[in-house]
């Protein structure tokens, strides 16, 4: 579930917690990464990929959010 | 009892919801020699619909659209924008627009990226364009700066549940802090409130099913500050209104005017009149017009309806997506590019979002920011007689700080704000919510009234029958919430809390829609099917006096 947090790449500076507009994640001190306690509350807005100095965390968009497209038809 | 801080907090002007408008009003508020506190649910960094960016600003610059600023407040009216505005307040708002572009661009926020004022999107062919590009990626972080160096107090994890009132003056409010796992009550006395928490999301069923925060604006904006005007007596107006965004499917996003592309059926058709061949300076305004047009097609059998932007060229495609990251769009963009979605070969299907309440949907104000409220005011998309999204926010923000300190440099002392019968009302009701043990969570609650306001009150139609009965069943939803409802921690205090104010805006909405007896817009009245020019000029208010709820009819301003 969206956001995932890279633990090898995390320093649980709290960052994402302290940022997130729709209050996701948990910090839980500075010796672990966050915790991800509401991940169906995540709105996709990439603020924590954006703020991560340790670029540690990717979003994954959810299955029922997939886009959906086609190739163009050809004139 | 739920903790409570037993030291009330005073303040000149309370700023509730650090967004646009309520960083803009705290900016100008302390500018005019006010002590300013910015109460914010999130963090103001990064929090509201503007979290990680925008790419336009309306606005009127005298210099590229000359001197007729009425031809300009034409066209704005005439926009996705909407009319459900009055003329007063659009053409205050565009007579500052041009100073705020100046303030943005000093403080950091390029707002001329390609070194001229470039307007671009949401554009007619051969008609006055007034959407300014630019380079929001930072405009929270600025904004944020900006007003900690004018000595801002800023209190993040902090929403504001209630406003406080006597005798038709505000002179307070309760907030919670949600820092923690066990939430802290905090009272704030202040001379003036100036309400800016934005759009009301949540209240009508997601793009897919129970998915309840796929929305195109923040779901963390879920009408709070109408609903706590509401019961605090202040005037709503235009409720009644829908108003509908539309996107790519099925990742709900704003800025469908930073795609440029054409709108084409399966066969490659385009659906619209308005462009064949797109350009950044016109893209397809089609959605705009015809709001229904991609339901339209769907329910028709002739759909889905794509944007094609394969005809554009290379330089036109990189200006775009150059526009999206700008939108606050990077996360859709990283998608695209994992996913191997290629606009240069692929059409992307779109499709018209859930309602939400936007700006022309809100609390009303006057050309001063001030509610009918005493030391009340209002910016942002809020505010219900009034719309101009990111830009109206900054400007009327900026109003609503100027007036807030005035006002408060007028007065002397401070209400004992915490005293008032209210607050111990609603303590009572958070320490209920809190220590209930077993008990509905907040997403059932949310999940229900999603399903009334879309079968009762929703926009395909509206009837007195239909109408009558949502009423009275959101009513019913609304007691079992009120008297069940469990809250284990603070993080579902505040979810929970913005259940009850979705109740409050569902509510407003169909008391609103029973007394429009006419079809306009979305509104959809099955037992009026026809728009009645008779109320062209006039908006419905609503407001609570002594416990009786008031209905009124006004002339645009």
């Amino acid at each position: 579930m969206p956001p995932i947090i890279n633990k090898e790449k995390c320093n649980s500076c709290g960052i994402c917690a302290e940022i997130c507009p729709t209050d996701v994640f948990k910090f839980v001190g500075k010796k672990e990464p966050p915790e991800i306690k509401y991940p169906e509350e995540c709105w996709h807005c990439n603020a924590c990929v954006l703020d991560c100095k340790q670029s540690a965390i990717s979003l994954r968009i959810p299955l029922p959010q997939m886009m959906l497209y086609v190739e163009t038809k050809k004139k | 009892m739920i903790e409570i801080d037993q030291n009330p907090i005073e303040v000149d002007v309370l700023v509730v919801g650090g967004g646009i408008g309520g960083l803009m009003a705290a900016i100008n508020a302390a500018k005019n020699g006010a002590r300013v506190i910015v109460a914010e649910k999130a963090n103001t960094k990064r929090s509201g619909s503007g979290a990680t960016g925008n790419d336009h600003f309306t606005c009127y610059i005298p210099e590229v659209h000359g001197p007729d600023i009425n031809l300009i407040a034409k066209e704005l009216m005439n926009s996705l924008l909407g009319s459900y505005q009055d003329i007063s307040m659009v053409i205050t708002f565009l007579e500052q627009s041009f100073d705020r572009v100046k303030d943005w661009h000093s403080w950091g926020i390029n707002m001329k990226p390609h070194g001229f004022w470039e307007f671009t999107g949401h554009a007619y062919p051969g008609r006055p364009r007034i959407f300014l590009k630019y380079e929001g990626y930072n405009q929270k972080e600025v904004l944020t700066e900006q007003a900690k160096k004018h000595g801002v107090r800023i209190e993040n994890h902090t929403p504001i549940t209630e406003l406080i009132v006597e005798n038709g003056e505000v002179v307070g409010a309760i907030g919670i802090n949600i820092k923690n796992e066990k939430p802290l009550v905090k009272l704030f006395r202040a001379k003036s409130i100036i309400l800016t928490t934005g759009t009301a999301n949540r209240l009508y069923p997601p793009i897919s099913p129970g998915w309840i925060f796929n929305t195109a604006f923040c779901p963390s904006n879920t009408g709070s500050g109408r609903a706590m005007a509401y019961r605090a007596g202040a005037k709503l107006i235009n409720m009644e209104l829908p108003n509908t965004h539309a996107g790519p499917k099925y990742l709900a996003r704003c800025g469908k005017a930073t795609w440029i592309g054409v709108y084409k059926d399966p066969h490659g058709k385009p659906v619209g009149p308005f462009v064949e061949k797109p350009s950044k300076e016109l893209g397809d305004i089609t959605a705009d017009v015809w709001n229904s047009v991609f339901t339209d097609y769907h329910k028709s059998g002739k759909g889905p309806v794509y944007i094609d932007c394969t005809e554009i060229s290379e330089e036109d495609l990189q200006y775009m997506l150059w526009g999206l990251r700008h939108e606050g769009n990077t996360a859709m963009l990283n998608y695209m590019d994992e996913e191997g979605i290629d606009l240069r070969r692929h059409m992307v299907e779109f499709m018209k979002y859930e309602p939400n309440l936007i700006g022309s949907r809100g609390i009303e104000i006057d050309t001063n920011a001030e509610t009918n409220i005493r030391g009340l005011y209002a910016a942002g998309d809020e505010v219900g007689n009034f719309r101009a999204d990111i830009a109206g926010a900054a400007a009327f923000g900026w109003i609503a700080g100027k007036s807030a300190a005035e006002r408060a440099k007028g007065l002397r002392g401070f209400h004992d704000a915490e005293n008032n019968e209210l607050v111990k009302e609603r303590i009572t009701l958070y320490t209920e919510l809190t220590k209930r043990t077993k008990g509905p969570s907040w997403k059932e609650a949310n999940l229900a009234l999603q399903q009334i306001m879309n079968d009762y009150a929703g926009i395909t139609v509206r009837s007195e029958t239909l109408l009558k009965a949502g009423l009275k069943y959101l009513r019913d939803l609304k007691k079992k919430v009120l008297t069940t409802i469990m809250a284990e921690n603070s993080h579902n205090l505040m979810r929970s809390l913005e259940v009850i104010d979705l109740i409050d805006c569902g509510e407003i909405i169909f008391l609103t829609a029973l007394e429009r007896k006419e079809t306009r817009g979305l509104h959809v009245r099955s037992d009026f099917p026809f728009t009645n020019p008779l109320l062209q000029d006039k908006f419905l208010t609503i407001r609570q006096e002594k416990g009786h709820i008031k209905l009124e009819w006004r002339d645009r301003k």
